[in-house]
């Protein structure tokens, strides 16, 4: 070492500390939800750091039309981590350019966890389950982020130039905030007005959905779906977590797949990619 | 129904409608109902130009159309050909207001025919027998009813795709950011089903609005307004029939824009739908039918001439509105001459 000169000097530094990163990300072939008391409810929780990392492989949506026909997302990095009775996931993918704004022809960036109502050993397809084999689907958006984080729910929030001269339910002699003026603005937003789940404003960015095949995606019965995405240079990294599934002992094994949606690919619905089934492992006593 | 001669782009129809349907957040740039001129205006921006451009060999064979529908067109992994409106593209709702086909030189002054020319074209959701917004939509959050026709998309199963924005390629169904969901064009049906015409419909200052119910071209009934119109005068014909929608609002073509140029939008039956709207004049129930648009609130399901006098009646043969053909003329001298005064046109 005594002789070695600095270029020689700065690559074993680079192998140590190569090493040293891959020692810390530990890889496995299948999702392995480890064991703490506390949920991380932050894509930035240390906690994170303690639980092997999946990569899994993505495939176009190419089941259904509109199908995907040029492969964007390669892979969806996952991680996760139970306290026994919820179960939180990080999913993590490249993708730079940050679209949370909704509008026409902008799509929003979304991620979401795919697992089997039941544990057996036929599987649903993984393509959104099939009539009779039921899966539960927990998605994250990014525009549902943005208002979480704090987006206010008029047009300004969304296109600040804009003017408007008059919206009549916020005119006189409707007072502000009485019933009477909720119940006019409802009139004129219809999906709010019968409660579809997909229109805002939001307390949490994801929401608990069940299907049995392409195109049934409907509201699910509570799972308790919670979560939280924060963008970085690189692209997102989301934690949806959710109640166990049901039956899920300590070692034991049920499956989930991935979707990830790039609204700057213009992605949304069946134009996606996906993953296959991935064994998911409930590590702990 | 529209008659394209009568509209004055007053542009009262697409504010009927936002009144009425799109007053809400998300809906601000939104319009069930524009009126466009042609040739040059479009919204959004040139949502014809763009799909006729993409759709290759629009061959007629005489009536028969020989080349592809926008379905049979659907590249792979499609359901139709189609393409999406940037937001920009919804930018200038008026583009090419009373702008004619061509120049203008200095000294010429009003003769006819017409040394240049253009027209309105009032648009809203066709209501299309094969709608491809409902086709795009891989959650089936669209339907026709059965009982009427009307296209809808279900607000509460609606996940906001935009696959239908996409598809329609009239344009006819809108992003709504506040709700997240797609909305179009409704036909008004809490008014339809009680047999009362859509809000642009009756607001018309032009009357050159119709609404019905066509028959199957096979049960077409002589006294109902539409299939005399449609199935036997062949007067009235859909906007690019070759797109493949059959879609569901008829033209009366404008009778002075080329014959070409009203073929490229309303199909090989264009030519003879003008020379039939000019003779008018010598066909007595074409031109008392005419005089029937914009003369009711009521939907009107039959229509009899008697003489100079045109009846519309409901479904079960109740008349709704006597029209007469010629309308009396008032004379008001320019002198009262019993008030000993002189009359002025107030501006
Ligand atoms: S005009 Fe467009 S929105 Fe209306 S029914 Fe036809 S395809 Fe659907
Ligand atoms: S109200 Fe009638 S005349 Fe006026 S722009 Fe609309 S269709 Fe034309």
């Amino acid at each position: 070492m005594k002789h070695m000169n600095w270029k020689t000097a700065a690559a074993v530094a680079a192998l140590l500390l190569a090493a040293a990163c891959s020692k810390q990300v530990e890889r496995t072939q299948e999702v392995v939800a480890i064991a703490a008391a506390q949920l991380p409810a932050d894509p930035s929780d240390g906690a994170w750091a303690g639980a092997p990392e999946h990569a899994a492989k993505m495939i176009p949506q190419d089941l259904v039309e509109p199908r995907l026909m040029t492969p964007t997302t390669a892979e969806v990095r996952v991680r996760a981590v139970t306290n026994g009775s919820d179960i939180a996931f990080r999913l993590e993918w490249d993708d730079p350019d940050q679209s949370d704004t909704p509008g026409p022809s902008k799509m929003s960036d979304a991620c979401a966890v795919q697992i089997p109502e039941k544990i057996e050993k036929d599987l649903p397809d993984p393509q959104m389950g099939k009539v009779g084999k039921l899966v539960q689907v927990t998605y994250w958006r990014a525009d549902w982020q943005a208002s979480v984080n704090g987006r206010g729910d008029t047009i300004r929030d969304l296109y600040p130039n804009a003017t408007v001269d008059h919206y009549p339910f916020e005119a006189k002699p409707l007072e502000k905030g009485s019933e009477a003026q909720k119940e006019m603005a409802k009139r004129y937003a219809p999906a709010r007005a019968l409660g579809n789940v997909r229109s805002g404003p939001r307390s949490v960015p994801v929401e608990d959905l069940i299907a049995t095949g392409p195109g049934t995606l409907s509201r699910g019965p509570s799972l308790g779906a919670k979560g939280k995405g924060v963008h970085a240079k690189q692209g997102w990294s989301v934690v949806i977590s959710r109640k166990l599934p049901e039956g899920l002992g300590p070692n034991q094994r049920t499956n989930a797949a991935f979707a990830v949606w790039q609204g700057g690919q213009r992605e949304s619905g069946s134009r996606k990619m996906r993953t296959g089934w991935i064994p998911l492992l409930r590590k702990g006593q | 129904m529209f008659d394209t001669n009568k509209c004055i782009a007053c542009q009262t129809c697409t504010l009927a409608c936002k009144t009425t349907w799109t007053s809400g957040k998300g809906q601000e740039y939104m319009l069930w109902n524009n009126v466009e001129t042609k040739p040059y205006g479009s919204y959004p921006l040139a949502y014809d130009l763009k799909l006729l451009e993409m759709l290759d060999g629009q061959q007629w064979n005489g009536a028969k159309y020989d080349g592809k529908t926008i379905f049979e067109s659907a590249p792979a992994g499609e359901r139709v050909l189609g393409w999406r409106p940037e937001q920009q593209d919804y930018a200038y709702p008026n583009v090419g207001e009373d702008d004619c086909a061509g120049q203008v030189d200095t000294g010429s002054f009003l003769s006819l025919p017409h040394m240049n020319w253009f027209f309105y074209l009032a648009r809203i959701c066709n209501h299309c027998t094969y709608p491809a917004c409902l086709a795009s939509c891989s959650r089936g959050s669209i339907y026709k009813r059965q009982e009427d026709g009307i296209v809808l998309v279900d607000q509460d199963r609606c996940r906001g795709y935009q696959e239908c924005v996409r598809g329609c390629p009239y344009k006819k169904v809108f992003f709504n950011p506040m709700t997240g969901t797609s909305e179009k064009c409704i036909a008004c049906f809490p008014k339809m089903e009680q047999g009362i015409q859509p809000q642009c419909f009756v607001n018309c200052i032009g009357k050159i609005r119709l609404a019905g119910y066509l028959s199957k071209p096979g049960e077409a009934r002589a006294d109902n307004p539409l299939d005399y119109l449609v199935h036997i005068k062949k007067i009235a014909l859909p906007l690019f029939p070759q797109f493949g929608l059959e879609p569901n609002v008829y033209y009366i073509p404008p009778i002075h824009a080329p014959v070409s140029f009203n073929r490229q939008l309303f199909g090989p039956g264009a030519g003879a739908a003008m020379k039939a709207y000019r003779n008018a004049p010598n066909d007595m129930d074409l031109a008392a039918l005419l005089c029937l648009f914009g003369s009711t609130e009521m939907v009107v399901s039959r229509f009899q001439r008697s003489g100079e006098t045109i009846t519309g009646s409901d479904e079960k043969g109740s008349p709704l509105v006597r029209v007469p053909m010629r309308e009396p003329v008032h004379v008001r001298p320019a002198v009262d001459a019993a008030n000993q005064l002189v009359r002025i046109n107030c501006p």
